[in-house]
């Protein structure tokens, strides 16, 4: 159980850097995850963490201690690695106790933790299996397992479902939740996959070009994303955005755009005439009798839910357009539709910034 | 069957007989001639018969039993080969592991440096390294001292086994060496419980080879030893043809006994050598 913390975090290599200052807490027992697209820095924050990197500047802090110059075994962190990084040459028993075995632990200890991380991860039956006789989810288990045996003051995941098919990503995916629940271990999870930070995190950290985009619960940043990055990299289908410009008129607000009027709600700045980006999300565009006159261009019916494909506008300023809706439609592609938008759900983005507005 | 042996089938079949068959006649005849000398007796042995009239395992009776002059020291020589061999495997093994594990997996500074002297090696024959070796294990007093041969082979092996050894280790992934130090392991564990036991196809790979070469190699060991109780049993071969008369089918019978352990050692590791030699090959 520990609390960490990056202070003014920053890595380079030779005159490259790739992690600009970056300053977070991390809760005692919280589950955070890193999360951007590849390249973005949140795998070298977790190996700084880890201590398999040099800090290149700034303090990485567990427990208020800074750990900077502590070798990786000296920072009691486990890790999870994408690959697994399971010993082959050992049955899953000696993988999980080889940790303990190097620090001369008790040997009825060592089995009695390794029993018991076993019993949690359901791995009993397979203890004295090599690791190429278990399959993707299996050794997964054994990765997991390996870093609970050590108990260790901090979880790190370092990409760890990508290996796995989708299937078998999803039924993991509660599994490292559950497991988190039950041991209360404070959890650092990397991962490129937004929907696994949207399941698993309590707090997740957007990570861009190695900076902080935003920090904050899955439905915080879900519901009023800082910028125009988050907005398009947090769920899924992705967020509708589109290009426009600000009109105050009287008390409302709105944005014109693709020959239209989108209605605007709750605004706390933006200027009349400011450009800025309107951004909708599938979900929140819904079909009405009367509004927005849209194209159907495709139908996709998945069952529960339909996914539409509109187009917005003609010539060069047309632009394409997700609706998700529960339950089915009789639209028709080729046939126009309408759509009804509640402002308040609408988010607007400063035209130069992307900040939010 | 018959029927799918298409004509393409057929073409490829005999394409390889028309290959395998001279290599196969070019590796078996010196060996058959080898086993024929052996079980000649010694009017018969060039007689230019296929297979003697009277074969007869006199011959190795004579060599066990150091019968013959050029026989006198034969188990003293054979311990002396397999005394030598023996060393310079496992010196070889020690130095080669070591420097690939601190090159490859420790990220060495200076290790680049080393891998392009060990390769750099190679563009000087051996042979040509002979007189300054002498000169060198005569400064250091080891002349007819059996430590000269066996650091003269570890030096001619040493650097070839790096080489190996490196590629082979960079095929393990990096990610065991983190877990391993995540999990508490210090570079001398790291490299004991993790890195040996991940490596052994290409250390008995290595480890075989560098033995051979001790075993058979000839220039060295006539040049570095002289004494009849100190050479190894190829040089003492080599003392057969120093008389207009040589006993050759004593020769043959001693060179196939000779022939026996790396032949032995060959098949027992031959799985490990295909695949220990070529791992280092080609970098994938």
């Amino acid at each position: 159980m520990a609390t960490v913390s990056f202070r003014k975090i920053e890595k380079a290599y030779g005159p490259v850097k790739v992690i600009h200052g970056i300053g977070f807490d991390i809760a005692d027992g919280e589950f955070v995850v890193l999360v951007g697209p590849s390249g973005c820095g949140k795998s070298t924050l977790l190996r700084m963490l880890a201590g398999l990197e040099e800090i290149t500047g700034g303090e990485i802090l567990i427990d208020d201690k800074v750990v900077n110059d502590l070798e990786s075994k000296d920072r009691d962190i486990a890790m999870v690695f994408q690959s697994y990084a399971l010993y082959p040459h050992m049955t899953v028993r000696d993988n999980m106790a080889f940790s303990l075995k190097l620090r001369k632990a008790d040997a009825k200890l060592t089995a009695e933790r390794v029993e018991n991380a076993a019993r949690i991860l359901n791995l009993g039956a397979l203890l004295d299996r090599y690791p190429k006789e278990l399959s993707g989810g299996q050794r997964q288990r054994v990765a997991m397992g390996r870093a609970i045996v050590r108990d260790p003051k901090v979880f790190l995941f370092d990409e760890p479902l990508s290996n796995l098919d989708a299937k078998l990503r999803v039924a993991m995916r509660a599994e490292i939740k559950a497991l988190h629940q039950r041991l209360k271990t404070t959890t650092v999870y990397v991962t490129h996959d937004q929907i696994e930070a949207m399941t698993m995190a309590d707090r997740i950290v957007v990570m861009h070009d190695g900076i902080i985009e935003q920090i904050g619960t899955p439905l915080e940043l879900y519901d009023r994303p800082g910028n125009l990055f988050v907005a398009q990299f947090i769920g899924s289908p992705a967020m509708n955005v589109f290009e426009g410009v600000l009109q105050r008129e009287g008390g409302v607000m709105s944005v014109s755009a693709l020959g239209a009027l989108w209605p605007v709600a709750g605004l706390s700045g933006g200027s009349h005439g400011q450009k800025v980006h309107y951004g909708i999300r599938p979900g929140d565009l819904t079909l009405a009798d009367a509004g927005i006159a849209a194209e159907v261009v495709v139908v996709e019916p998945t069952g529960a839910e339909t996914e539409l494909l509109l187009q917005v506008g003609s010539g060069a300023t047309a632009q394409q357009l997700i609706l998700v809706m529960h339950g089915r439609t009789d639209a028709q592609p080729g046939q126009t539709v309408h759509l009804a938008i509640d402002g308040a759900m609408a988010h607007v983005f400063d035209g130069q910034g992307g900040q939010r507005l | 069957m018959s029927k799918g042996l298409t004509l393409k089938k057929v073409s490829t079949e005999a394409k390889l007989l028309l290959i395998g068959i001279p290599v196969f006649l070019w590796t078996i005849i010196p060996v058959y001639h080898l086993v024929l000398f052996a079980i000649s007796g010694r009017d018969e042995a060039t007689s230019g018969h296929l297979w003697p009239k009277n074969p007869t395992l006199q011959n190795f009776d004579f060599v066990f039993n150091q019968k013959h002059f050029y026989l006198d020291h034969f188990w003293v020589q054979m311990g002396n080969s397999v005394l030598i061999a023996g060393a310079v495997g496992a010196i070889t093994l020690f130095v080669a592991t070591s420097a690939a594990f601190a090159i490859s997996r420790l990220k060495l500074a200076g290790g680049r440096w080393v891998m392009n002297l060990a390769l750099f090696t190679y563009f000087i024959p051996a042979a040509f390294l002979a007189v300054p070796m002498y000169k060198t294990m005569g400064n250091y007093g080891l002349l007819n001292n059996q430590w000269s041969l066996i650091l003269a082979m570890v030096t001619i092996a040493s650097p070839y086994c790096i080489w190996v050894l490196k590629q082979a280790s960079d095929k393990l992934p990096w990610e065991l060496d983190e877990a391993a130090r995540m999990d508490g392991a210090t570079p001398l564990q790291l490299f004991r419980l993790v890195y040996l036991p991940l490596m052994v196809p290409s250390l008995v790979a290595v480890g075989t080879y560098s033995l051979l070469l001790a075993w058979n190699e000839y220039l060295y060991a006539f040049l570095l030893l002289s004494n009849d109780n100190k050479v190894t049993l190829a040089v003492a071969l080599g003392h057969f043809l120093s008389a207009d008369d040589s006993p050759w089918e004593l020769l043959m019978a001693t060179g196939l006994i000779y022939a026996l352990p790396p032949a032995a050692i060959y098949y027992a590791f031959k799985r490990y050598m295909v695949g220990g030699l070529t791992a280092g090959a080609v970098k994938s």
